[in-house]
Parts: C-alpha cells; sequence; structure tokens
C-alpha cells in the first residue's frame, strides 16, 4: 500500500469490514422485525433509539468537537414541540413532521450558537444549559402548545393502529442507520480530521489553517438536528408533551451516562452504552430510587477505574477498532 | 370486614393524629420489600393462565409526587386479600393481578411504562391515579393501543381540556372520576363567605396543569368570584419551583388582602408561608389546594398550620363505604392508621376507590374483550368509598363527578386534625365544625 502512496504519509484505516457487515445483517434482521417480532418490542426500539440518537449526537459534540455541553435538551425539545405543533395546529402527518421538526431545529441552533460561541470550556457547558433554560421557559408562556401545562398530541386519533407502530418504527430505524452511517462518514474524511485537531488545541488547529468557527458550527448545528430528530421521534411516539418533561436536563444526563459508560469519543462508544443503558432501564428500573442511586454510582465507578468505558476496555484487550476512524502514521 | 382487630387510640377525633411521631417503616414495607417497588404480582395459583385478567397501576412512587403514593402498598395489601382466591365471574373463578408500575412523578416516564404494560405485559385494564402529570399520558397511551382505562385524583377539566378532549364525544377508550373546578370554586367562595374579611383574595396559580385550569379566566375561578364580590389580586402564572415570595406579599398587603388562595406544591407553600410569617402578613384565610391535603407536609408547620384551610375529597367523616371490604370510610382509615402508624391521607380514599371500581367492572365484564371492558365501565353505577361513581351523568362524555367539601386544619386536643368546615357542594357530607379565622400570637 505504500509503495503507491508515497508522498502521502497518512492513510485511512480501511473501512472496518466485519462490523459493517455485520450492522448489515443486523439491518436485514431489523427491517423485516414488524412482520415477525412483537410490538413491545418495536415500541422498545422506537424508545431506545432516541436516547441513542441523542447519545450519538452528545459523542460528536464533546468526544469530537471538545464541547461539552449540558443543553442539548434544548434541540430534544424543540425537536418534540415543532412536531407537536406542526401535527395539532396544521395538521401535518407526524409521520413527515419529524424530519421537518429536525430541520426546524438545526435552523433555530443558528442564532442560539452566536450565544454558546461567545463562551468556551467549563463557560460553554453552564451556558448552553442557561440557553436550554431559556428555551424551556419561552416555551412555557406559549399558550397555543400549551404554556406550563403542555399538551397532547391528537394527530394519530383515527390512524390506523398497526401502520401507525409499523411507520414509526422504520422512521426510527431509518434515523439510527442514517445518523451512525453519516457520522462514521464524516468523521473519517478530511473535515472529520480537523474538527478532532479542533477539539486537542483550537490554536494549532487553527494556525494549520482550518477553519475553526465554521467548523465548530457545522457540528453545532448537525448536533441540534440528531437531537431535534429524537426529541421529535420521542414525543410523537410518546404522545404528551409539556416543558418541564421535554426540556429536563435529564436527557442529557443520560445521553452522558450512556457514552461515558460506552466510551467518550469513540463510534462504538454510544452503541454499546446505549446496550447497557437500555439493558438496566429495562430490568432494573422499577426499583424506584435505588436504580437512580445504582445509574449515579456506575457512572462514578467508570469515570474513575474506566475513563475509555466498554468500548476503551474491549480496545485495549483485544486491540481491534471495531469502527475505526483513525489514520495511521506509515513511514516511507 | 368491620373496624380494626388493632387498638385504636383515634377513635374519637376526626382527623389524623399528625403530631405523634411515626415509623416511616410498618410491618407492610416489610411485607413488600423485596417486590414493593418493583411490579408486584398478585397473582392466584390453580386457576388456568388465559383466563387471567390484568390490571396495570401507574402512580408516582418516587419523585415529587411520592407523597400521593403513600397508601399504595396498603390499598395494594387489602386487594391481594380481596383476589388472592381470584374472582368470580358468571360463575368461574378468574386469577386477576395487579402489575404495579412506578411514574418516577415525569409525565414521559408514565407514558413509557403505560406502553410496556399494554405491550408486554398484555393488560385488560389500565388505572392510574394523582395529578394530570400522571393521569393524563396515562390516558393518552391507552387511547392509542384501544385499552380501557379509569384515572382518578386529578381535577376533571385539567384531565378533559388538557387532553384536547371533545365535550361532544369525550373519549373511545379512557374514563376518570373526581370533583371539578366548578366544585371547588363554588365550595371555597362559599367558605369565604362565612367570615368577615376584606374581600380581597391573593393568589397563587402557577404556570402548570393545575395553576393554568384555576386561574383561567373563562373556566377557572377569576369570573365566579368576581361574581361573588370578591376582588381578585392575581398576578400572573409564575414557574415554579419558586423561592422567594416577597413580591406577591408585599403586593397582598397592599392590597388589603385577607384571603390567600392556590394551588403549589408543599415546598413552594412552605416558602411562601415562612416568608408570610417574617413579614407579618397576616391574612385570616388561607386555603392552598395541593400544599395542605398532606398531613406528612402540614406537619412541618408545627403551630403555624393551625387554621389552615383545604378542599376535602376524602375524609375518615365520609358517610360513604367500601364496595369492596364493606368498610366505612372511618373503617378504612382507623385500619391504614393501625397498621402503617401513619395518619389518614385524602388517597388513600381515592386509591381505594380506583380499584373498587376496577374489580366492579371486571366481574360486570367478564371477558378479556376490550370493548366489553369499556361497555362496563361506561355503564359504571357504583357506590364506592369516595362516594357514587357513574359515567353516564357527568359534565362531559367519559367522566364522573365525585363530591367535595372543605375542610379546616383545628386543634382537637394537643392536635390538629382536619374536620369538615364547608360543604355546600355536597350536602350529604355533613359539617363537622365552624370555619375559624387564623389567629395569630403576637
Amino acid at each position: 500500500m505504500t509503495v503507491h502512496t508515497q508522498h502521502i504519509n497518512m492513510t485511512r484505516t480501511p473501512l472496518p469490514i466485519l462490523p459493517i457487515s455485520l450492522g448489515v445483517l443486523f439491518l436485514g434482521t431489523a427491517i423485516t422485525m414488524p412482520f415477525w417480532g412483537q410490538a413491545y418490542w418495536l415500541h422498545e426500539f422506537v424508545n431506545i433509539s432516541c436516547f441513542f440518537i441523542f447519545a450519538m449526537m452528545w459523542n460528536l459534540l464533546a468526544g469530537y468537537g471538545g464541547m461539552v455541553s449540558v443543553g442539548q435538551q434544548a434541540f430534544f425539545g424543540l425537536g418534540g414541540y415543532f412536531v407537536l405543533a406542526m401535527g395539532n395546529l396544521a395538521g401535518v402527518s407526524p409521520f413527515i413532521g419529524i424530519p421537518l421538526a429536525a430541520i426546524l431545529t438545526a435552523i433555530m441552533a443558528l442564532p442560539l450558537s452566536k450565544l454558546a460561541f461567545r463562551l468556551n470550556g467549563g463557560y460553554f457547558a453552564i451556558g448552553t444549559w442557561v440557553i436550554a433554560e431559556v428555551v424551556r421557559l419561552t416555551v412555557a408562556n406559549i399558550s397555543i402548545v400549551g404554556g406550563g401545562s403542555g399538551t397532547s398530541l391528537t394527530a394519530f386519533r383515527g390512524v390506523d393502529r398497526v401502520f401507525r407502530q409499523h411507520m414509526t418504527y422504520w422512521i426510527a430505524l431509518t434515523c439510527v442507520v442514517a445518523t451512525v452511517a453519516l457520522i462514521l462518514l464524516f468523521l473519517r474524511s478530511k473535515q472529520g480530521l480537523a474538527l478532532q485537531a479542533i477539539r486537542d488545541s483550537e490554536v494549532a488547529a487553527s494556525s494549520q489553517g482550518v477553519d475553526v468557527i465554521r467548523m465548530k458550527l457545522a457540528v453545532y448545528v448537525v448536533a441540534a438536528l440528531g437531537c431535534g430528530l429524537a426529541g421529535a421521534l420521542y414525543f410523537a411516539s410518546n404522545l404528551r408533551i409539556s416543558p418541564d418533561a421535554a426540556f429536563s436536563v435529564n436527557w442529557t444526563a443520560f445521553a452522558i451516562f450512556i457514552v461515558m459508560i460506552g466510551g467518550v469519543g469513540r463510534i462504538e462508544g454510544p452503541i454499546i452504552g446505549t446496550f447497557v443503558f437500555w439493558l438496566i432501564n429495562h430490568y432494573l428500573s422499577d426499583y424506584g430510587t435505588w436504580y437512580l442511586i445504582g445509574l449515579g454510582g456506575l457512572a462514578i465507578v467508570m469515570s474513575l477505574y474506566m475513563k475509555d468505558g466498554l468500548a476503551g476496555f474491549i480496545h485495549r484487550k483485544t486491540g481491534k477498532d471495531f469502527l475505526s476512524i483513525k489514520r495511521i502514521y506509515r513511514s516511507k | 370486614m368491620s373496624g380494626s382487630p388493632f387498638k385504636d387510640d383515634n377513635k374519637n377525633k376526626a382527623g389524623p393524629n399528625i403530631m405523634k411521631p411515626l415509623s416511616r417503616r410498618s410491618f407492610m414495607k416489610g411485607v413488600f420489600a423485596a417486590s414493593a417497588a418493583s411490579a408486584v404480582s398478585l397473582k392466584a395459583p390453580f386457576v388456568h393462565a388465559s383466563d387471567t385478567l390484568r390490571i396495570g397501576f401507574i402512580s408516582p412512587q418516587t419523585g415529587p409526587l411520592a407523597v400521593f403514593a403513600e397508601p399504595d402498598d396498603f390499598t395494594m395489601m387489602q386487594i391481594f386479600q380481596k383476589i388472592k382466591n381470584g374472582v368470580e365471574i358468571d360463575g368461574r373463578r378468574h386469577d386477576v393481578e395487579v402489575i404495579y408500575k412506578d411514574s418516577q412523578s415525569n409525565p414521559s416516564r408514565a407514558a413509557t411504562v403505560t406502553a410496556e404494560l399494554i405491550l408486554k405485559d398484555g393488560v385488560d385494564l389500565v388505572v392510574a391515579s394523582s395529578t394530570p402529570a400522571t393521569c393524563n399520558p396515562v390516558a393518552d397511551q391507552c387511547e392509542l393501543y384501544g385499552v380501557p382505562c379509569i384515572t382518578n385524583d386529578a381535577p376533571w377539566q385539567p384531565y378533559f381540556f388538557g387532553r384536547n378532549g371533545d365535550p361532544k364525544t369525550g373519549f373511545d377508550w379512557t374514563f376518570h372520576f373526581f370533583w371539578g373546578l366548578e366544585d371547588v370554586v363554588g365550595s371555597f367562595s362559599n367558605l369565604w363567605q362565612q367570615i368577615p374579611t376584606s374581600k380581597a383574595i391573593g393568589t397563587l396559580w402557577p404556570n402548570d396543569e393545575d395553576g393554568n385550569a384555576w386561574g383561567n379566566s373563562d373556566r377557572g375561578f377569576p369570573p365566579v368570584l368576581k361574581q361573588k364580590g370578591f376582588e381578585v389580586i392575581d398576578r400572573g402564572r409564575f414557574q415554579t419551583p419558586i423561592n422567594d415570595f416577597s413580591s406577591f406579599i408585599s403586593e397582598f398587603r397592599r392590597n388589603d388582602v385577607d384571603i390567600v388562595t392556590g394551588v403549589i406544591a408543599p415546598p413552594d407553600f412552605a416558602n411562601f408561608w415562612n416568608q408570610a410569617g417574617q413579614m407579618g402578613f397576616q391574612p385570616k384565610v388561607v386555603t392552598v389546594a395541593k400544599a395542605t391535603e398532606f398531613p406528612q407536609a402540614v406537619r412541618a408547620f408545627g403551630e403555624r398550620a393551625e387554621g389552615l384551610t383545604v378542599e376535602l375529597m376524602w375524609s375518615p367523616s365520609h358517610p360513604f363505604k367500601s364496595s369492596l371490604t364493606g368498610q366505612t370510610a372511618r373503617e378504612l382509615a382507623n385500619d391504614y392508621m393501625a397498621t402503617t402508624s401513619r395518619p389518614w391521607t385524602m388517597p388513600l380514599g381515592l386509591k381505594h376507590a380506583l380499584f373498587e371500581v376496577a374489580i366492579d367492572v371486571l366481574q360486570r365484564a367478564g371477558s378479556k374483550d376490550p370493548e366489553v371492558i369499556r361497555d362496563a365501565i361506561k355503564a359504571t353505577k357504583l357506590d364506592t368509598i369516595v362516594g357514587p361513581v357513574d359515567f353516564q351523568n357527568g359534565p362531559v362524555p367519559s367522566v364522573g363527578k365525585t363530591p367535595l367539601v372543605s375542610g379546616q386544619w383545628q386543634k382537637r386536643g394537643k392536635d390538629l386534625d382536619l374536620v369538615i368546615v364547608e360543604n355546600s357542594q355536597a350536602p350529604m357530607i355533613p359539617v363537622e365544625a365552624e370555619l375559624l379565622p387564623i389567629q395569630y400570637k403576637s
């Protein structure tokens, strides 16, 4: 390989064949699931997809872009509110409303980024949280979407139940696949490399000709799009929205938990993390307060003893990167 | 069962003995400890599984609304006693199973566990209770999946209009029984006319499901109060939780407010009431819903709790009987206090009534067919521990009304008791005492 690329001393790792073929197998099984699976599993998949997409976006922002935000719930909630508002007020079918809501959320992210980007590091984290609170309070005072009381999505009343379940499931599946594929391809691209350079040092990256501001803005907007998508999907299946539930900081807390358990700054991190989170949620959430204490305890243990998460642990043990975006230095 | 087998030292009291130190952990907790917080299956063996009727029960066991779920363990125990040998329907015994889920006081979580109960556990009937934040998301999911649902303990307007219900048609699958704003407006306004005041009312209506409904200028308190000659000092909807009420208190003082009302959570009211004390604001009547319904919350105010008034949807003095155990309201409360060593609390009656209706419906339906169960709910005519439940004669379809009176925390011996002082909306419930203005020392 090096013979043909003598003038390039950085090469991409080959696209990961094994995980991709496993993914295709998963996809084949998943697409047909409505025809053989139980309704419960479809519902469960839609629910967990929202957490997954949201966590992927947080990982993109923090793990690759170095922007640690605790205010991503702003976009999650906006996505949810857009899909409900379009459904209830304009009669837009939620199936069309979901992607539209994601796009509207991304547009909202443009002016909000002007505020957020004036801050750095820890200030950025707090600033994004403040922005999310401002969005929550603003929505709580818009009476057409129920104000502080919230509202129920009525657009699905009268829609055939099986059709709705299958459609919601396929939309969720499409969103999941698109999220993974786009992030993988993006991070393997030149822009992806630039993004990671910014994370490691903004000054150094900009001295190498990387347009830091534009790059950060692009990632911030893409993350908002993804979070809006997750929120739209979640509330279209949950039906009931209120500002306190939609803009709860818990959403971001769960995303951070998922990414930390899985491994920050690794694509497979949120995948593994979401799976672990789902297992814990599925089997232990009936234990009330103890469940929440356990989640917190686990996060502390992971951050103390396994900083790179389960994905990092697997990598250290096996030496393998399953969804690699690395470029490896090869000498001539 | 009549009377409790335990010694009853509250026999002559109208309300709970709130000053008594309580043991948080009763033996009941021990019995359920291993499984209480989880999905408790109340299952009877020896019955063919396919005949099992499943009831899903959603309640806020954790989070800010947890105080509503306090009687759950006790109610579940009573229901277990009732259904452990199955329920007889048309001469056949059916196994009945109750699956208990925690909403974590979060509407999103409530919707998620409802979908889980419907899709995974295949419940035939869903019941839920405690505020619109629990009832509305649960009912929305049931409506969507076509599963019969009964809820209570949330005024019917936030339940019905909060879910964008159409007063002409109602909902297909979901039913609700409780009082409405018209009852609480009627009862409170009548209560406030009993003693001479400045007729100026200061309001604490937050920006949430309840506050928006109570403060609504068409359907809420303001039009009725103005018509009855009261002056309303409303500073608009505010965000909760809230720490600082000083601007409210100053404005109330400026306007010579004698009556304070609202619907806020116990921690918010604690802030308000403490700050009112510090600023020397001394209203004659304080009727704040939600905050002072619970003996645990009221106990925290010590002496300053005396004279507070609140709406009463159930008390040991209500002249009703359980269709399930035959207990009177007084006997149920005594049984609860003896078993758990805790004071009685209003959700006890409502949780009990919820299961009274659920078991009655399943007995009359005698089938797992959702439409048959739904029609059985519609046809309900049952005298429960909170009063008669009937979905045919409600203010809107799908809603049945139960009676409401007002009570006051008054001194009985050394302790405070919640006694009935107003019954204009439900004359069948006798008044126990006269309303007294709040007394201030110094």
